[in-house]
């Protein structure tokens, strides 16, 4: 069977024939709780009962805005099955924003997390059904109880694999957040994808700390679904509970963004603890500096290090084989299965080993682009002149990401083309900025951006986060000692604590830009 | 040097935004602060408390109520 062809629903359901005894989800901490494949099935039926008996049609937006956990994944299968979207906000998002989301996706129905029950005056009387997690006491009006759902199995109800299956809200750096559509194929061929390259078995048990509203988060929900292996749900992100998650159940992968392994692999540093069960790590939402990079293989010696590459609007798009890691670390590696992915040069032709382009993504992984926006979708999501031959009319994902081909056809990304800096006449990354400034051991965390300057056009300038024991004048030496000139950074603003995250836990460098810019 | 109750609840509310909390309310299991917050606290105490909080000390015990927090400061500052 061609795997996108069914929908997102049986992911979970075909698992029921041979799996049904067999653990799906977990949820870690202070009181460990877990389901079988056939419990999470009836849990997903109860939503999708509930769903249809307050008159939540096929195609529908609903809204799941829930903590890390078994309810949160029982919550979007329910909708699934009922043939519904999902509209999975981060729980972390205020009232104002998932109000925004409810508007903006015009979703009728909402099910929310109880610490989230002061937001329900905020959402717009579209969302006319409301389900909260927990009992029925101290509910208000209007709002039923998810403890108290009646027993029943709601009708599965047949969709199309091109149908819309999920929103995926994306803030960019400009305007409120976007919605992603995503088919039931797109997401189908992204776990069967993934699967594949990863080499994941039904006797994998990953560790999911990324958010399920961000698409590599729930990737791995869909592989492990599609192989029949577990998932084990860590909501909190303390390195030392990732570790102890990861320890104490077993855990054979875990999934993190660059500032999630900074965190973990500096702990790990700090206290060494063996993982035997671990098999591999997957870095995905941007490029870890070069001092964590050279510890990962330190503190997770013989595991297996994979550096993968995504597009929201394209699901997932490369990946860096293990074996290619010690020589190439940083690297974003090839393309995966079920994606075409190519450089388009700035005169339009197709970029080859030396050379520099945008990468571009196309083929069943690419979403139908952004909710209601057909503008800034055709802007984003339109055919490419270059591949014609190749592909005719089909439209590719222009990524805004520059990156370069090496001689084996490897890609590295080099920066967003509009964060590149023009200093003096000379195009610099500020990729490759931060990375000089990471390798002098005393930075925690770095954003290095452009600023105007009458003399050379624009300037290198950047916000730092020391280390305990750091300081600026040690950092400026080794600028001097480590960078060419017009590379060095012209100012340097010491940021005090973290730097502000995205949603799905990246660094929000736009935010830290203008905090520091004004 | 300690950190009494009032303070940490003080700072909660003030440079975190968060009002609606006791000293046994969970913090982070619960969903209520993120990994930034936690930073954010953790560079508190230390300027406060005038010692280094260890990576390997940032556990739900010792970080997942304010209770827990003032307690952890009291028998490491």
């Amino acid at each position: 069977m061609n795997a996108g062809e069914a929908s997102v629903y049986r992911l979970l359901a075909d698992n029921l024939p041979a799996r049904a005894g067999k653990v799906a989800l977990v949820d870690a901490g202070t009181t460990v709780r877990e389901v079988s494949y056939a419990e999470l099935d009836a849990m997903a039926g109860r939503v999708a009962a509930w769903l249809q008996a307050q008159g939540v049609a096929s195609g529908e937006r609903v809204i799941v805005h829930l903590v890390k956990g078994i309810d949160e994944v029982a919550a979007m299968f329910g909708t699934w099955r009922a043939g519904a979207v999902v509209v999975n906000v981060n729980h972390q998002w205020t009232p104002a924003q998932l109000a925004h989301v409810a508007r903006d996706s015009g979703a009728k129905a909402a099910i929310l997390r109880r610490g989230a029950m002061r937001a329900l005056g905020d959402l717009p009387e579209t969302v006319i059904v409301r389900l909260v997690q927990g009992g029925e006491e101290g509910l208000p009006e209007g709002a039923e109880a998810w403890d108290t759902l009646p027993d029943a199995m709601g009708d599965e109800v047949a969709v199309e694999p091109g149908d819309l299956a999920m929103l995926i809200y994306t803030s960019g750096s400009t305007g409120m957040p976007k919605g992603v559509m995503l088919t039931h194929r797109n997401i189908r061929l992204g776990a069967e994808a993934v699967t594949q390259y990863l080499r994941l078995g039904e006797d994998d048990r990953l560790l999911s700390v990324l958010p399920y509203s961000f698409d590599a988060g729930l990737n791995q929900l869909t592989t492990m679904l599609w192989t029949g292996g577990t998932v084990v749900h860590q909501g909190v992100v303390m390195a030392a509970e990732v570790v102890r998650a990861a320890r104490d159940h077993g855990v054979t992968g875990i999934a993190g963004v660059p500032p999630l392994w900074n965190m973990i692999v500096r702990y790990l540093a700090d206290a060494p603890m063996a993982l035997p069960a671990l098999r591999r790590v997957t870095n995905t939402g941007g490029k870890i500096g070069p001092d964590v990079l050279d510890m990962l293989p330190v503190v997770f010696p013989g595991v297996d290090i994979c550096l993968m590459y995504g597009l929201t609007e394209a699901f997932r798009s490369t990946w860096l084989h293990p074996s290619k890691f010690a020589a190439k670390k940083g690297a974003i590696g090839q393309q995966i299965p079920h994606a075409q992915v190519f450089a388009i040069r700035a005169d339009g032709g197709i970029a080859g080993p030396g050379e520099e382009g945008e990468l571009v993504h196309a083929g069943p992984l690419v979403s139908l682009g952004y909710w209601e926006k057909p503008e800034m979708t055709a802007a984003r999501i339109r055919p490419c002149p270059a591949l014609r031959h190749i592909i005719g009319e089909a439209p590719v994902v222009w990524s805004g990401d520059l990156v370069r081909m090496d001689a084996e056809g490897d890609l590295w990304f080099v920066a967003r083309m509009d964060d590149m800096i023009k200093a003096m006449g000379f195009r610099i990354s500020p990729t490759e900025v931060e990375d000089a400034l990471a390798e002098s051991g005393i930075v925690a965390e770095v954003v290095a951006y452009g600023a105007d300057d009458p003399a050379m056009g624009q300037r290198v300038e950047v916000a730092v986060r020391l280390l305990p024991g750091g300081n600026e004048a040690a950092l400026m030496a080794h600028v001097r000692q480590r960078m060419p000139a017009y590379m060095q950074p012209r100012r340097v603003t010491v940021w005090d604590g973290a730097m502000p995250r995205t949603s799905s836990g990246k660094l929000d460098r736009q935010s830290v830009i203008r905090t520091v810019s004004t | 040097m300690a950190v009494t109750m009032e303070e940490l609840l003080e700072y909660l509310k003030v440079d975190q935004g968060v009002t609606e909390v006791e000293a046994g309310t969970e913090l982070f299991s619960s969903g209520l602060l993120d990994s930034v917050a936690m930073m954010g606290i953790i560079g508190f105490i230390e300027e406060k408390g005038r010692f280094d909080v260890r990576p390997a000390d940032v556990t739900l015990e010792n970080f997942d109520t304010v209770a827990r927090i003032v307690a952890y400061v009291a028998a490491n500052a």
